[in-house]
């Protein structure tokens, strides 16, 4: 076991979802809605996740993939609950969540078996993200075909879609090209790109989220 | 030649960007059509508010329009008969009873035909809540009132239905059109016989006024200054989302059609 100074556990990633974290706790905390509510629980499950991941890696010296592979069903599981509550008013039942969240179980297990844990679930992470970006695409829809008009700019559901938007956008073409990437990226560049493109998307993701956060806090007080 | 895996890192870095633009221009137009919408809402908002500012105009000019022709009565019909009254009573000699008798009878008959013409003029003051039992008993009780001047033979045609919208507004305007169609008419036309005509054409109303007057140029008449009644008359049906057709032939007449949908 490696000993490993505080400073390393602290990367661009983990300083980003700690922020998004602490902006959501604060502007968040006492919001109505369970979905936003959660998402303070979720952002501090992911700087944890993350946290633990580093810790795993460089303190441990082990494989932290068992973290990844277990946050990628919180990650499906909360994004899936959040975006059923923005779908919601537009008369969408529980039904098309459970019905997901089932095909997305069949996939994660059958794919654990499949790389017989010794592997990132890439094809059920891959399809999850093109699930969600449709997802996004299909809020946009709504927006768009909605009469009413809403100042989306101070939306902070608009916020928190085009956030994902960009992440699980951004995010198909390392994910597509997963194992090729894991084989090949650091015979070939100093950095692993994989590594900048994910900085880069959750610096954006975690922007959107803040800001979202934000936004939701000056509804509620719009709205007493 | 086979591609280096270096080559194919690139070429996923490049993906990916490309990846990571296309949502700015995706959030982009969704924010443009969104800004499109508010304008269009706004606009939708300015149209209500220009209906309403034009209700309350048309309201006023249906009640101004009453209180002239009150005025119009009282001074043209009601105080002459008073004034002959008064004469008639001043000129009574009781000595010449034959001749008092007379009088007294005229005194009578002047002092009945008064009362009719107040009752009448009560039922002028309570037009407004004739158009809110139906726009058609409204109209046909404005053609009654004009009969009664012998000025012009009035053919009126309406339908048997009694309203045509439950939009009162609608009607109001559609009255005051009628109004200001029948005023220009009196004003202008010389005209001796006026047909109105209400019929229901498919799902709208058409309401036609047609005069034997002397007629006018439509075109000039509309370019000129003088011509803001008739462009008020377009503007007006326009705001209840009708047509309105002004035909005139100089000699020949006026056709003034209002079309408005239900």
């Amino acid at each position: 076991m490696g000993s490993v100074p505080l400073s390393k556990l602290f990367t661009l990633n983990t300083v980003a979802e700690l922020i998004c974290f602490l902006v959501a706790l604060i502007f968040l905390y006492r919001d109505k809605s369970a979905a936003w509510r959660l998402l303070i629980v979720y952002l501090l499950l992911t700087f944890a996740a993350e946290t633990t991941g580093l810790v795993i890696r460089k303190v441990f010296l082990s494989p932290n993939l068992p973290v990844y592979n277990t946050f990628v069903v919180v990650e499906c599981f909360f994004t899936s609950y959040f975006f059923y509550t923005l779908f919601k008013p537009y008369g969408y039942s529980m039904k098309w969540l459970f019905g997901w969240l089932a095909l997305f179980t069949v996939m994660y297990i059958s794919e654990l078996f499949y790389v017989q844990f010794a592997d990132f679930v890439a094809v059920t992470a891959s399809i999850m993200s093109i699930v969600f970006v449709l997802a996004c695409m299909w809020f946009y829809y709504l927006k768009l075909t909605d009469e009413r008009y809403e100042p989306l700019l101070q939306s902070a559901e608009f916020w928190w879609v085009s956030g994902a938007l960009f992440f699980y956008f951004g995010s198909t073409a390392c994910n597509i090209f997963f194992d090729y990437l894991k084989q090949n990226e650091v015979s070939t560049y100093n950095s692993s790109i994989r590594y900048i493109i994910f900085n880069v998307l959750n610096i954006i993701l975690y922007s959107f989220w803040s800001f979202s956060s934000v936004c939701r806090y000056r509804q509620r007080k719009s709205f007493r | 030649m086979p591609i280096s895996p270096k080559e194919i890192v690139s070429l996923i870095g490049l993906t990916s960007i490309v990846f990571l633009i296309a949502p700015i221009f995706l959030i982009r137009y969704v924010l443009l059509y969104n800004r499109k919408k508010k304008k269009h809402e706004e606009e939708k908002l300015a149209m209500v508010k220009t209906l309403e500012t034009e209700l309350l105009r048309t309201q006023m000019e249906v009640q101004e329009q009453t209180l002239k022709t009150i005025a119009y009565d009282l001074h043209d019909n009601i105080g002459q008969l008073l004034s002959l009254t008064t004469i008639t009573l001043s000129s009574i000699n009781l000595d010449d009873k034959v001749k008092t008798a007379e009088k007294i009878a005229l005194v009578e008959d002047l002092t009945a035909r008064s009362t009719k013409e107040v009752k009448a003029l009560s039922r002028m003051l309570h037009s407004e809540e004739l158009l809110s039992r139906g726009l058609f008993s409204a109209i046909e009780f404005e053609l009654d009132w004009m009969k009664r001047s012998d000025r012009f033979t009035i053919n009126f045609k309406k339908p048997k239905f009694e309203s045509f919208t439950e939009d009162a507004g609608k009607e109001t305007i559609m009255f005051r059109l009628f109004q200001e169609i029948i005023n220009n008419i009196i004003q202008h036309s010389k005209a001796t016989e006026i047909f109105v005509t209400l019929e229901q054409v498919e799902s709208s109303l058409k309401l036609t006024i047609r005069d034997n007057g002397v007629g006018f140029d439509v075109d000039a008449t509309l370019k000129r200054k003088t011509g803001m009644g008739l462009y008020n008359i377009k503007k007006r049906a326009a705001i209840i989302n009708g047509t309105a057709s002004i035909d005139s032939t100089r000699g020949a007449g006026s056709v003034i059609t209002i079309t408005v949908p239900y």
